[in-house]
């Protein structure tokens, strides 16, 4: 008997019927809401809403304000840390690399409270520094997604290249901007990627460290917390197309990089 | 012929071995039916308690000696439930963290035979149609009626008790009640006094150390409380005229308990879901807005910490305090279709009403139990009752709940008196925190659902909690613009100066190896 085959489309069943069940349909779900009111009927309410209130656009810009000095930060922190891991000859560099993504071996919430202690032995008492607090438990949360991006892109890096640049008289500083940093920048965008956009939403830092600013999840679930489907819907359905225009941006400038760096090589 | 008597032969067998598995395959053949049980997280007994842990009050409802939870609640109920009827029930047991988390997941289809929401989801329910009363057998004289038998005539739901203007009565069965109230440490405050006001939350004197709950409910309660809180204190208010403050819901009110609700997110350490309890007994906070059995919760841990123990008090202000119950209510699309399961929910409420489990529940979740009856009464003084040696006790009257003549001898030291009479005000330990007294009671309020408020008052909550566009100072606006720009600015720069986006072409005389 011969053994079961499958061609490569049926492969790819198991994935679509995930896709179906737990990506599209919760997404028409969320569509519909978002354009009806409680009775059902078709409205653009919801889309006025969200733009009449200057408390959902306060707290877009929050949101946003926080998503962007947290990558900023992390960005600063991840490029230096990458940088000598993947270019310098430190011997057992994995045992360090292995020493960055270890926090992520335990469970988020275990480290923010762990964190939050921490913070208060430095700050004493740490509601006073909500925002600062937030970037901070932010950034612990999501650094090692900044380095591992930055250490692939710096890590395949061609030395010849560098060697080259050396050699036609660039100094140290010229070869890192004219040459290392262009060639990375895909790290860049991918690490920026994943640092921004769940840094949006994830207000479970925010209510274990004392901000009780609500940022856009926060704010979500207050109105699904009060049986208002709709104008959570919509508020997620806007929070879903600011990301997209986001990832379709930063997609843009990765792959126009990559080419180029297909014709430099 | 020869295949005619194989049929013949093994359909002999398909009938004996189909017999025979069913025989063997169960030794217990009755009909199993499920009932769905959903409650409030950590809410009733797990079991595995520890030998030490055993409660040494007489049990006349089991032949142990003493009350102790081996195994937890819902398998205790099983086994007994089936160890007295002709069917058998096996518990589907889930629960929920809020009440408006069981109403999305009822409102999406869940089907649960018997939940516990809070008293104003009840209403909610009640108002919506969406329950089955309690059978007449329910409140029969049978032996095994255990609510009808032991629930505290002041919390029954009928005439004359408290929640007698409310519709549940029959209709929902009172499982835990409190109070809303401070936890507080004694030590570390400015003035004794302040405790007693809702005002403290705003109290400068206490800036980021005290928390509130992240909840619109009681943050709501506690705005009004201060808003109300001249007013209360100055005049002698009904208890009419004190619910119908306390409920308020009309715009002007809204908008002003905003204003203080603002005002108190400024002062706050937190708005908290569960962190405050820990954060209590820590020490990191001075006061804490909370629900009674959750302070008992607190104040047991605070007193038990080995290195650093803390003796916590649970404080009612003065204005008024929401008295709350949660409740069983069978639903309607859950029990309909059966006899049976109503039969299994309403001796799962009786089960749990036994006075012994009723024990066993307060000692493994805090809270305050709608059971009277002598064996909580015992229960009440094993835990809190003076030593027979202690110098200054007093009897603390129980008889709104326990009935005419129950009281405690108390310790005096865990109450806070007035000093002409010496009757206790609004402050005490535990025995206080779960039962509190009399004068207490008169002037708590039962906080009513907003119904179609809901809407403005979330919006309210929002509005506190967001950030305004409006509220930001033009001075942070310029701020931020110019740290944008200059960073994009730095970026552009870089980029264009390196021609990093750039096609690469070659230059002339130059050409490209493939």
């Amino acid at each position: 008997m011969k053994g079961l085959r499958f061609s490569r489309s049926q492969l790819c069943i198991p994935y679509a019927v995930f896709l179906i069940l737990f990506v599209i349909a919760p997404l028409v779900v969320i569509v519909y809401y978002a354009f009806t009111n409680g009775e059902g009927q078709f409205t653009f309410d919801n889309f006025i809403n969200f733009f009449a209130s200057t408390n959902t656009l306060g707290t877009l810009l929050y949101s946003f304000s926080l998503a962007i000095v947290t990558t900023l930060v992390c960005l600063v922190i991840a490029y230096p840390t990458a940088y000598i891991l993947a270019r310098s000859n430190i011997r057992k560099k994995y045992v360090l690399l292995l020493l960055f993504i270890l926090p992520m071996w335990i469970n988020f919430t275990l480290r923010i409270t762990a964190l939050k202690e921490i913070l208060s032995l430095f700050e004493g008492n740490i509601s006073s520094y909500p925002f600062l607090n937030s970037v901070i438990g932010m950034t612990y949360d999501f650094l090692p997604f900044m380095i591992l991006p930055l250490y692939t892109s710096l890590q395949k890096l061609d030395n010849s290249l560098l060697e080259a640049a050396s050699d036609l008289g660039a100094n140290k500083l010229t070869v890192f901007l004219r040459v290392t940093l262009p060639l990375s920048v895909p790290g860049i965008i991918s690490g920026v990627t994943m640092v921004l956009l769940p840094s949006m939403t994830n207000y479970v830092v925010l209510d274990m460290l004392y901000n009780s600013t609500y940022i856009m999840g926060s704010l979500i679930g207050s109105y699904f917390s009060s049986y208002d489907w709709n104008n959570g819907s919509m508020i997620s359905l806007i929070l879903l197309i600011i990301i997209f225009i986001v990832t379709l941006v930063t997609n843009r400038f990765s792959d126009k990089d990559a080419n180029n760096r297909g014709a430099i090589l | 012929m020869k295949i005619k008597q194989i049929s013949a032969i093994l359909a002999a067998g398909c009938v004996l071995g189909g017999s025979l598995l069913a025989f063997s395959g169960c030794a217990d053949e009755r009909e199993e039916i499920v009932l769905r049980v959903c409650n409030w997280e950590e809410y009733i007994d797990l079991g595995d308690w520890d030998d030490d842990e055993l409660i040494e009050v007489e049990n006349i409802f089991t032949d142990e000696e003493g009350i102790i939870g081996i195994n937890s609640m819902v398998d205790d109920f099983t086994e007994w439930f089936n160890s007295n009827h002709d069917y058998k029930v096996r518990v589907e047991y889930s629960t929920f963290g809020t009440n408006e988390d069981l109403y999305n997941r009822l409102s999406l289809g869940d089907v649960y035979d018997i939940v516990c929401p809070s008293d104003y989801m009840l209403m909610k329910l009640i108002a919506e149609g969406n329950y089955v009363e309690f059978s007449d057998s329910f409140w029969s004289d049978d032996e095994e009626n255990y609510y009808a038998q032991y629930v505290s005539r002041y919390i029954d739901g009928a005439e004359g008790s408290i929640f007698y203007d409310y519709d549940w009565n029959k209709k929902a069965a009172c499982y835990m009640w409190g109070t809303l109230g401070l936890v507080y440490n004694p030590e570390s405050l400015v003035d004794a006094d302040d405790v007693k006001s809702w005002n403290m939350l705003a109290n400068p004197d206490y800036k980021k150390q005290v928390t509130i709950k992240d909840n619109v409910r009681d943050a709501y309660f506690a705005a009004l409380g201060m808003l109300n809180s001249e007013y209360i204190l100055q005049n002698d208010v009904s208890l009419e005229e004190l619910s119908s403050l306390m409920n308020a819901t009309d715009s002007q009110t809204i908008a002003k308990a905003e204003d203080i609700l603002k005002n108190i997110k400024e002062n706050v350490y937190s708005f908290e879901t569960d962190s405050g309890k820990a954060d209590m007994v820590t020490g990191k906070v001075i006061a804490n807005e909370q629900w009674s059995g959750d302070a008992v919760y607190i104040m047991d841990e605070a007193e038990s910490d080995e290195e650093n123990a803390t003796e916590l008090w649970y404080s009612v202000p003065e204005e008024c305090t929401d008295i709350w119950f949660d409740g069983w209510i069978k639903l309607k699309n859950g029990v309909e279709w059966s006899e049976q399961r109503h039969t299994a929910a309403e001796a799962f409420v009786n089960f749990v009403s036994r006075p012994d489990n009723a024990v066993r529940n307060m000692y493994y979740i805090g809270y305050t139990s709608s059971i009277a009856g002598d064996t909580v009464l015992e229960y009440m003084d094993y835990n809190y009752g003076a030593e027979e040696d202690a110098e200054d006790t007093f009897e603390y009257d129980l008889s709104y709940f326990f009935g005419d003549g129950a009281t405690i001898t108390a310790n005096a030291s865990e109450f806070e008196f007035d000093d002409e009479e010496r009757t206790v005000i609004n402050r005490g330990r535990q025995l206080f925190t779960q039962y509190p007294p009399q004068n207490v009671i008169d002037r708590s309020v039962v906080m009513l659902d907003f119904g179609d408020r809901l809407a403005q008052i979330n919006q309210m909550w929002i509005n506190v909690r967001c950030l305004d566009i409006v509220d930001i100072s033009p001075v942070t606006i310029g701020i931020v613009a110019a740290v944008i720009l200059v960073v994009v600015a730095v970026i552009l720069i870089y980029a264009f100066r390196y021609r990093i986006f750039a096609a690469h072409k070659p230059k002339k005389g130059y050409f490209k190896v493939a």
